[in-house]
């Protein structure tokens, strides 16, 4: 796959403190890039470097089929996080300006917000006055001004933030239908869930700093480790003693039981002490979610999988 | 530059479709009309009246009346005479329902007490007392007469004794400026107030980029725009939008005030105002605004919302005002230190340098010139500034930026 974005060892301070300590990564045409992380870990900082709105201290941003200097304006769609519209304008008006600040033929961006507007359920809406909308609509709004000029590069800053279930699930069939067509996308987010389902590789960023870089099924591979759910009255030095425990949790009477990176789950079974209380037993891999809340609270579950990995 | 031009056609199109900017486009022209009508309704009652015609009855028994006549009409004054017979104890009834009505008695008392009874209306021009003070001398001539003088002695006596300031030739010229100082010649005057009038009115609506550049913070909208143009270019995209929203203001409020303005005064002006000065005036005129229109698009960055403006932003909203504390200074010495302090000021010196070549005869080119040399510095380095406070300041969503972050952003 073509590469579309670099970006090399971006640096940057605000006063003394470093927001973004070495980061790199890149997006290639038609995939699905998601930048993942917890509140201030550095993703919009990010975004707005690659956007040219701030301006690393150190580090390069390379946009591939450019050959001009600069950034190729008129080839990104960009949805930033903080979302805002001029009040007091009517929708159609607002969304050709933005076609026109992209030099997108009008014509051709009234044609495509005519069909836009149809597919997220606002028809009619396009002589109304933005102030009118609703927080929902105005992000549809919004989303159709990041890709009524058909870009080749997407950045969404937290796309689905907001969205009632239906309207996530529109703006993911239409994510996914524009990756598919060719468009090379980078999104941000900390809904696992909704990246779980439709990115093909993954950054998760803490601190400024990356911890996981990959596809999503290497990184489920690398980190995602198995965890047995046992419901029943246990005592908690018991089920530590297991072989192949590496840290238990106990919540009233269910206990999770996090394995080893190695661990075969039908010999782990196997070994399970007959004195063991179980209701219900369950066993599957750490979802990106729990990983996520890990890196975010910075506990120990991922420490020997990205010990072992660095 | 191109995308500077669709910001300013986005920023004009918005406001012409906002129905708070028509109403105050058309508003405030037909608010200064309505002001120059109801002045005329209660407040000057002196000034219609000291125009108006004064009928004078004389009861001349002096037979004096001709030479009356004669000396009124070698004046301007706005009186029409007539001969009546009425007597005194009449008088007062005759007046009590007329207006500008005045009886004078021209009799023997006039010659032997030099005292003449005059009776006027309730209303009456207020200079009247004053101009009938001319009467004085058909009056004295007739008191001599009397006297039985000739002709010549007559002549010799009723004479003025006037003093004559003798002047060397060379300082000729500037007395007769000095004297033609004091009264403008209208080809000064009418493309003065014109240019005046003009920047103020972009200046006041310029202000409105204020609102605009914390508009677009408000709505948090700076960063979908910044991903398709530059700051600098939405910025000056903004100050060329504001400036001809300036001029079609200035063209609104013209076409309302014009036909009003020549229908209340009584005055060619329209062949005084195309001249070669006016050129000069506009240009000056746009060079306030730009100074102005560059201080507010770097300070609107600064705000997150006009109604949470500090001290400091509300100082600089004031700007603009600063030009009247030096418009009586100049009105009493164009020429003098205030006036010259005021075109050295690059606020004020917009204003101040119109207001001096409209009262000056002679311009003092050197002082204009420098005076536009730092009003174009200046110019250039508060748009520089601003460019560099809007780049920050647009993105500092819902915050006030203080004068100390302004700094920073300054340096930076």
């Amino acid at each position: 796959m073509e590469v579309m974005l670099t970006v090399e060892g971006l640096e940057k301070s605000f006063k003394d403190k470093k927001v973004l300590k070495g980061i790199s990564f890149e997006v290639r045409k038609g995939e699905i890039m998601a930048i993942l992380g917890p509140n201030g870990a550095g993703k919009s900082t990010t975004i707005r470097n690659i956007m040219g709105i701030m301006y690393p201290d150190k580090g390069s941003v390379t946009f591939h089929q450019h050959n001009g200097k600069g950034i190729p304006r008129n080839k990104i769609g960009y949805l930033p996080e903080e979302r805002g519209l001029y009040k007091n304008v009517n929708v159609m008006d607002i969304l050709l300006y933005l076609a026109d600040l992209k030099d997108y033929p009008l014509h051709k961006a009234k044609e495509r917000a005519l069909m836009y507007l149809k597919k997220f359920d606002l028809e009619g809406k396009e002589k109304v006055s933005v102030e009118e909308l609703s927080k929902g609509m105005g992000q549809k709004v919004q989303f159709i001004s990041s890709i009524i000029h058909e870009p080749e590069l997407l950045i969404l800053d937290e796309p689905f933030s907001g969205l009632d279930p239906v309207s996530q699930e529109l703006f993911k069939e239409e994510i996914r239908s524009l990756a598919d067509n060719g468009t090379a996308i980078l999104l941000s987010s900390h809904q696992m869930n909704l990246v779980e389902e439709m990115c093909d590789r993954l950054f998760m960023i803490q601190h400024g700093q990356k911890v996981i870089y990959g596809t999503l099924n290497d990184v489920k591979t690398e980190y995602a480790n198995f965890k047995c759910t046992i419901k029943g009255q246990n005592n908690r030095h018991e089920l530590e003693r297991i072989p192949q425990v590496v840290r238990v949790e106990q919540t009233g009477e269910s206990s999770i039981l996090y394995l080893e990176k190695d661990v075969g789950p039908g010999n782990w079974l196997k070994q399970l002490p007959n004195e063991i209380n179980i209701h219900e037993l369950n066993i599957n891999r750490i979802s990106l979610h729990e990983i996520f809340i890990d890196i975010a609270t910075d506990k120990n579950l991922m420490k020997e999988g990205s010990d072992v990995h660095a | 530059m191109r995308n500077s031009l669709k910001v300013a056609k986005w920023e004009i199109k918005r406001n012409m479709k906002n129905k708070t900017f028509l109403i105050g486009l058309f508003l405030t022209p037909v608010l200064i009309v309505a002001f120059m009508f109801i002045g005329s309704l209660f407040g000057d009652d002196s000034e219609d009246l000291a125009t108006e015609e004064v009928t004078v009855l004389v009861n001349d028994q002096l037979n004096i009346f001709s030479s009356l006549e004669e000396t009124v009409s070698e004046t301007a004054f706005n009186m029409k005479l007539e001969k009546t017979d009425i007597s005194e104890s009449e008088v007062e009834d005759v007046l009590k329902d007329k207006e500008n009505t005045a009886y004078i008695f021209m009799d023997q008392r006039a010659v032997e007490q030099g005292m003449v009874p005059v009776y006027t209306s309730e209303e009456i021009n207020p200079y009247f007392m004053d101009q009938i003070q001319v009467f004085e001398t058909p009056l004295k001539s007739n008191q001599l007469g009397n006297l039985g003088l000739t002709d010549e002695q007559l002549a010799i006596i009723s004479s003025n004794i006037s003093f004559e300031e003798v002047v060397s030739s060379a300082s000729d010229s500037s007395t007769d400026t000095d004297l033609e100082a004091s009264s403008p010649p209208f080809e000064k005057l009418i493309p003065g107030i014109f240019a005046g009038f003009v920047m103020l009115s972009i200046v006041f609506t310029g202000m409105a980029i204020f609102q605009s550049a914390s508009q677009e913070k408000k709505d948090k909208i700076a960063e979908i725009i910044l991903s398709s143009l530059t700051p600098g270019e939405l910025m000056n995209g903004k100050i060329i939008g504001y400036f001809v929203l300036g001029l079609i203001q200035t063209a609104v409020s013209i076409a309302i005030l014009l036909p009003a303005a020549i229908w209340k005064i009584d005055f060619p002006f329209m062949e005084y105002l195309f001249v070669p000065e006016l050129v000069l005036y506009l240009f000056i005129a746009i060079l306030g605004y730009l100074l102005f229109a560059a201080i507010f698009v770097g300070v609107g960055a600064t705000m997150a919302d006009i109604s949470t403006a500090g001290n400091f932003q509300g100082f600089v909203m004031m700007l603009p005002f600063a030009t009247f504390i030096f418009i009586g200074p100049v009105f009493s010495d164009p020429s003098g230190l205030w006036a010259q302090v005021g075109t050295y000021i690059p606020f004020t010196s917009p204003g101040v340098l119109l207001l001096r070549l409209t009262l000056l005869e002679n311009w003092p080119w050197l002082e204009v010139i420098i005076a536009i040399a730092i009003l174009l510095v200046c110019i250039g380095l508060f748009m520089k500034l601003a460019g560099k406070i809007f780049k920050v300041g647009i993105l500092l969503y819902g915050k006030n930026a203080s004068p100390k972050e302004i700094w920073k952003w300054i340096r930076a």
